[in-house]
């Protein structure tokens, strides 16, 4: 599952434990801060806060609001203030842990606050398996080694994937994280024991009503259900099924220079039931009929399934289109159909029959067609003139 | 010899972890479909049950399935090969590691759950990369035609394995990171006329366990691959070590590869997609650049699929298909709804009357009848048989008095029917009264297994004023032996040895020691014969005897002789006619009423 990335007020609260003095803002809560002077920063993983003016340096806690509030006015909702922590430039580091297939690889660089991308010439690679690789790269890069030994146990124990801490201070045996930024790997939330939580992470959020209701169903089932808005005012609607069977049929259409017309992205894949594959298809087509394209077509297509059952989840598409031939046939869209696997016959049988009745068939086919060809036929159809 | 070769030298077997009935079907229509003579499943770990419902061809057969890998027996351990594991991502590490524990020659398996979280794969690499062929995590696994179905692989209707040819072994292998293109793309090879040598979905997550290049390796060192088919996507690097293997000279055969993802150049951000290593980080991770690394190197990267599907025609390998499958004995299958035996058999009726006599049907011809309907077998043993007649007349009744008996005869004086009394009488049995045996049994095998002293056995089991079932009479004491525990007794003298009679008898050692009332009772003294005696005259394992007391067999001992004793009470009830029984007052003890003294 897909690597996620937690605030930075989360990230150095598992890295630096009790110790850590700063205080998370959200928009909507009043938080009391102790006198000092303050670091304040948009905290919502956005990358180059300081060019973007997200960041605001030596304020005092009375003049916190005063710095957010032209943030929340663009939409931002969630801060950070930290006391600051006054360094000299010599003092910074640059240090990342990535998790990669033979364990845990490090990159460090003795300069801190660099772009590693355009400076690969300062940056040190190691490698680590074990406590003796931890010892090794403390000596060799003089980091103080409890806290190198500290960073990989909390690596391990909380499931992070990656984590940069740049810049790094290292001052003797102290060494403070002053920007960190973790993802986690968002298969290990079970397996982490509520470290972080769906709330500490950030970024990925819904744009959409519709794609936040089917990330609330695909909460409760162990089938994947995915959905993206794309253009709202697309002409190409997709029910897809299957990871790579989707990204296919997507790229048929980028490939035939109609890219800017999907209207969504998104798959139904891993066995849906009929209740959950109909709950799925309301949502697309919902967002079909509010498109202002002149011209739409639904394409429901997939590659040979190896276990979906295509009777029962088209069993669930032809509830949903039910609901709305009506105004599907108003708005002359078309349905164009290919898909095979277990139960393909009686599946395509009755979606074939029910498309002819509502008059809402633009073509169907099953394994024996090419995976791409209900897409072509769409884009034919939305491309040509006349309605 | 490769893993392929020894799967296609008959390297079948399966233990599945978890349940999905449909996957575990589909492999065995492979094997059926593919000619195998039996099936490459040998059982499935599964906590709830001991064996599941299958067909085989249009047969059912009783698939087994045990608690934990170590259990199985091993005529079934010994032909493990591979692990198929349908459990969750929570359980999936976990249950992967225990199975390479108990089978550690195991050739390989496969992971079908979609979230193992990353450290869970990276550890399994550590463990089992590069020896051990695993597809996954996620993904549909590992076919071999004709030889190994190891998942949902090629699909799970009958009408899919004979469409995708997978019983017909070819000469191209296919590899993908989705589960699903690797079926298309298995229908795609079967469409251009030709048949796999191998397919393996490797999966979409970051660290598969089998890489592409192990893949790739097998490939190369496959005398039965020719040439291989790619499908790969969006983000991570793994195409460009293949590129360098081919550069490397280490993969020398024909490859065609699509790289979906160019549908992320027409979004703002890059996407994540539905697999988790599809997200782009990094130029190089595009679909566009990673087919030109692959193009430079060498292999076909054509840029829309239906030309990807063109090229596999140009692939060598046969282009005719020799032979064609019937899926019909497949087709229509009915489930049955409940599994069972013939109890007797009818089409063998003894011999009662011979020349106008009686035919000799030998001694307890009934209860050797009642044995073998209870246990699934003839009694080998006379000693069996003489010990069943035995505790049977003594069990048949035991006067008016007990519950089960009053029940019987108040129901009967209501003017019920035989069965309905007989039921009353019968349900009052329970752990109070006639249905300590098989509590008895339980505790003499506890006992025995645990080989602990019995004062420290009754000290454990009697903790908070517990009773030891099979101890204890209210009228027989010590110096007043029950006769029918003295007659059982005897019984001891056939065997060789009885270690549960004895350790019954060293219980009561200690329990009389407190109380002379606390004798070994019939109950316990029927409980422990009983296992001697299957143990040592019919070969009883202490398993199998622990699964007989899990089945109240114990109990059934009991039932059946009584159940003639209620009967027989409910005769004499009918018989004598006496109207509708009702309580004397005077013998119930009625509590005053607060309110009536105000």
């Amino acid at each position: 599952m897909p690597r996620v990335k937690l605030t930075e007020y989360e990230a150095k609260r598992l890295i630096i434990g009790d110790a850590y003095r700063g205080v998370s803002l959200r928009a909507d809560a009043k938080t009391k801060i102790p006198a000092g002077k303050y670091v304040v920063k948009v905290d919502e993983g956005v990358k180059r806060r300081m060019k973007q003016g997200l960041v605001a340096l030596n304020v005092a806690p009375a003049d916190i609001g005063k710095t957010t509030a032209p943030w929340k006015k663009k939409g931002w909702t969630r801060f950070i203030a930290e006391p600051m922590v006054p360094h000299e430039e010599k003092d910074e580091r640059y240090l990342s842990l990535e998790r990669v297939r033979e364990g845990l690889r490090m990159l460090y660089a003795r300069e801190g606050g660099i772009e590693i991308e355009t400076h690969p010439e300062k940056v040190e690679r190691f490698s680590i398996a074990n406590s003796a690789d931890i010892a090794r790269i403390a000596k060799t890069t003089g980091l103080p080694e409890p806290f190198l030994a500290h960073l990989v146990e909390i690596f391990d124990k909380d499931f992070f994937s990656f984590l940069e801490i740049n810049p790094l201070i290292v001052n003797g045996e102290r060494a403070t994280p002053l920007d960190a930024a973790v993802l986690v790997d968002s298969a290990g939330a079970y397996f982490a024991r509520g470290a972080w939580s769906e709330d500490d992470i950030v970024g990925g959020k819904a744009k959409h009503a519709a794609e936040e209701r089917v990330a609330a169903l695909q909460a409760t089932t162990p089938a994947s259900l995915k959905l993206s808005v794309v253009n709202p005012d697309g002409s190409l609607f997709f029910l897809l099924s299957g990871g790579g069977g989707s990204i296919v049929i997507a790229d048929e259409a980028e490939l035939a220079g109609v890219g800017s017309e999907l209207g969504n992205y998104g798959e139904y894949s891993g066995g849906p039931t009929r209740e959950e594959t109909y709950l799925y298809a309301k949502e697309v087509l919902g967002l079909m009929l509010a498109s202002k394209a002149k011209k739409k077509a639904l394409v429901i297509a997939g590659g040979v399934a190896n276990f979906t059952d295509i009777k029962s989840t088209f069993a669930g598409i032809i509830d949903a289109l039910s609901e709305k031939a009506d105004a599907l046939r108003k708005a002359n869209v078309k349905v164009f159909v290919r898909r095979g696997g277990p139960n393909e016959r009686e599946g395509l049988a009755h979606m074939k029959e029910f498309l002819e009745r509502e008059k809402l068939l633009g073509s169907i086919a099953g394994s024996e067609a090419v995976i791409t060809e209900a897409v072509d036929e769409a884009i034919d159809f939305v491309k040509s003139a006349a309605v | 010899m490769t893993i392929l070769e020894r799967i296609r030298n008959g390297e079948d077997g399966i233990l599945v972890i978890g349940n999905h009935a449909k996957i575990v079907q589909s492999i065995l229509d492979f094997d059926y479909l593919s000619g195998k003579e039996r099936p490459s499943v040998v059982g499935i770990i599964a906590g709830n049950r001991r064996a599941q419902k299958f067909f085989w061809g249009r047969e059912e057969f009783l698939l087994p399935c045990f608690a934990k890998p170590a259990l199985l027996p091993v005529e079934l351990a010994s032909r493990v090969r591979f692990m198929l594991n349908l459990q969750s991502g929570r359980r999936a590490f976990e249950t992967a590691v225990s199975f390479f524990e108990t089978f550690p020659k195991a050739l390989g398996g496969h992971l079908f759950a979609e979230n193992v979280p990353e450290r869970h794969a990276t550890e399994l690499i550590k463990r089992y990369g590069g020896t051990k062929l695993i597809a996954g995590p996620s993904g549909v696994g590992l076919l071999v035609p004709k030889f190994l179905k190891l998942g949902a692989i090629g699909g799970i209707d009958a009408v899919q394995i004979s469409e995708g040819r997978l019983t017909g072994a070819g000469s191209v292998a296919v590899v993908s990171t989705s589960g699903g293109m690797t079926n298309e793309l298995i229908h795609g090879v079967a469409r251009a006329g030709k048949e796999l040598s191998f397919a393996i979905s490797i999966g979409g997550d970051r660290f598969p366990i089998a890489s592409l290049t192990d893949v790739l390796t097998l490939a190369q060192e496959d005398p039965a691959t020719k040439a291989l088919v790619y499908f790969g996507e969006l983000g991570g690097e793994d195409e460009y070590e293949i590129a360098a293997m081919m550069k490397e000279k280490k993969f020398t055969k024909p490859l065609v590869a699509y790289i979906a993802g160019v549908i992320d150049e027409a979004f703002d951000e890059h996407m994540q997609f539905g697999h988790a290593k599809a997200l782009v980080a990094r130029q190089d991770e595009s679909a566009r650049a990673k087919r030109s690394a692959l193009r430079e190197a060498g292999a076909e990267a054509p840029d829309t699929f239906p030309e990807f599907l063109r090229a596999f025609t140009n692939l060598p390998g046969k282009e005719k298909r020799d032979t064609t499958i019937s899926i019909e004995p497949l087709m229509n299958r009915e489930k049955s709804i409940l599994s069972t035996r013939e109890i007797i058999d009818l089409e063998h009726a003894p011999t009662f009357i011979r020349g106008k006599k009686l035919a000799p049907a030998g001694a307890g011809a009934f209860v050797r009848a009642t044995l073998a309907a209870l246990l699934g077998k003839e009694p080998r043993s006379p000693v069996t048989s003489a010990f069943t007649e035995a505790l049977f007349t003594l069990s048949l009744d035991h006067g008016g008095a007990v519950s089960g008996a009053v029940n019987t005869m108040i129901t009967a004086r209501a003017g019920k029917d035989l069965v309905s009394s007989l039921a009353a009488g019968l349900l009052t049995i329970g752990p109070r009264f006639g249905g300590a045996v098989n509590d008895a049994a339980k505790a003499w095998q506890k006992g025995v297994s645990e080989g602990k002293p019995a004062s420290e056995f009754v000290e454990s089991e009697t903790k908070g004023g517990k009773l030891i079932l099979g101890i204890g009479h209210l009228k027989y004491r010590v110096g007043l032996d029950d006769p029918r525990v003295k007659a059982l007794s005897e019984f001891a003298s056939l065997l060789k040895k009885h270690p549960h009679y004895d350790f019954a008898r060293s219980v009561e050692k200690v329990t009389t020691a407190k109380n002379g009332n606390l004798i070994l009772n019939v109950d316990g003294t029927i409980a422990a014969l009983m296992l001697d005696i299957l143990s040592e005259c019919e070969g009883y394992s202490e398993a199998e005897l622990a699964e007989l007391a899990d089945a109240e067999f114990f109990n059934a001992l009991f039932v059946i002789p009584r159940s003639v004793g209620f009967i027989a009470h409910f005769m004499e009830q009918k018989r004598n006619d006496e109207g509708l029984f009702r309580l004397p007052e005077n013998l119930l003890f009625v509590r005053k009423d607060k309110k009536k003294d105000r």
